[in-house]
């Protein structure tokens, strides 16, 4: 199926980013006219996905992260990506609590938390290669 | 983000106000740590009703307060998270943890 709208932006890692990726993610599903709950259910994943890239894709380094997001008629589809060191055990990863950066508060539930609040979750890494987060979030109730 | 500070007795009191991100907690966890050593206080209260924004960074944030003022035998909680903020500790499986200041 084609979307009906489709928006796709690319940013350097900057934290200062965070708030601007979460902001044209949750404009662009505005269109939809969803409730103010999945708005801010799709701000905070897309913070969390976004957070991850900056952190554990790039580290100290500098790199891109592209967000796109895809609108159908009845759900939107957005996915995060980076070129960065990627994942080497995304199953581990996914685990509540789990976290290599305790040293930043880091509390290793962003996954767990993109998963909760939107309705699907595909993680795609390749260690050195970079990571790839697409969720899907229902716009109108079922 | 600003932070505002008061105090109850022998419990600081941090009115956060604006966004809590990974961006943002560093610093709000800085002047927090600062004013929570400078003070004769025991406890503290966030008081999260000026917040706008919270994801696990905001999380990671009450944690660490909590660690701190535990090391003192203090105790923290929470006054006035929104729907959404609750929400977060809930998927988070802080709720439980994490005390509500009524």
């Amino acid at each position: 199926m084609q979307p009906i709208n489709r928006m796709k932006t690319e940013f350097l890692s900057k934290s200062a980013n965070e708030s601007f990726a979460r902001v044209v993610a949750a404009a662009f599903a505005a269109q939809a006219d969803p409730s103010i709950e999945v708005l801010a259910d799709i701000r905070t994943a897309v913070s969390e996905a976004v957070t991850n890239a900056i952190i554990h894709g790039y580290g100290d380094e500098e790199g891109i992260v592209v967000l796109s997001c895809d609108l159908y008629p009845d759900y939107i589809e957005i996915t995060v990506e980076d070129f960065g060191k990627g994942i080497e055990d995304v199953e581990k990863a996914r685990t509540p609590l789990y976290t290599t950066r305790p040293d930043l508060e880091r509390t290793g539930m962003g996954f767990t938390v993109m998963e909760t609040f939107m309705d699907s979750l595909e993680v795609e890494s390749e260690v050195g290669k970079g990571t790839k987060v697409r969720m899907t979030k229902w716009l109108k109730s079922r | 983000m600003d932070v505002r500070f008061s105090r109850e007795g022998n419990t600081l009191v941090v009115m956060i106000e604006g966004e809590i991100d990974h961006h943002t907690a560093s610093k709000v966890r800085e002047r927090i740590d600062s004013k929570f050593l400078m003070e004769p206080v025991k406890n503290m209260i966030l008081d999260l009703s000026g917040v706008t924004f919270m994801d696990s960074a905001g999380i990671g944030l009450i944690i660490g307060r909590k660690s701190r003022v535990s090391l003192v035998g203090g105790r923290l909680s929470l006054r006035n998270p929104n729907p959404d903020i609750r929400k977060l500790l809930r998927v988070s499986r802080m709720e439980e943890l994490i005390e509500l200041d009524a």
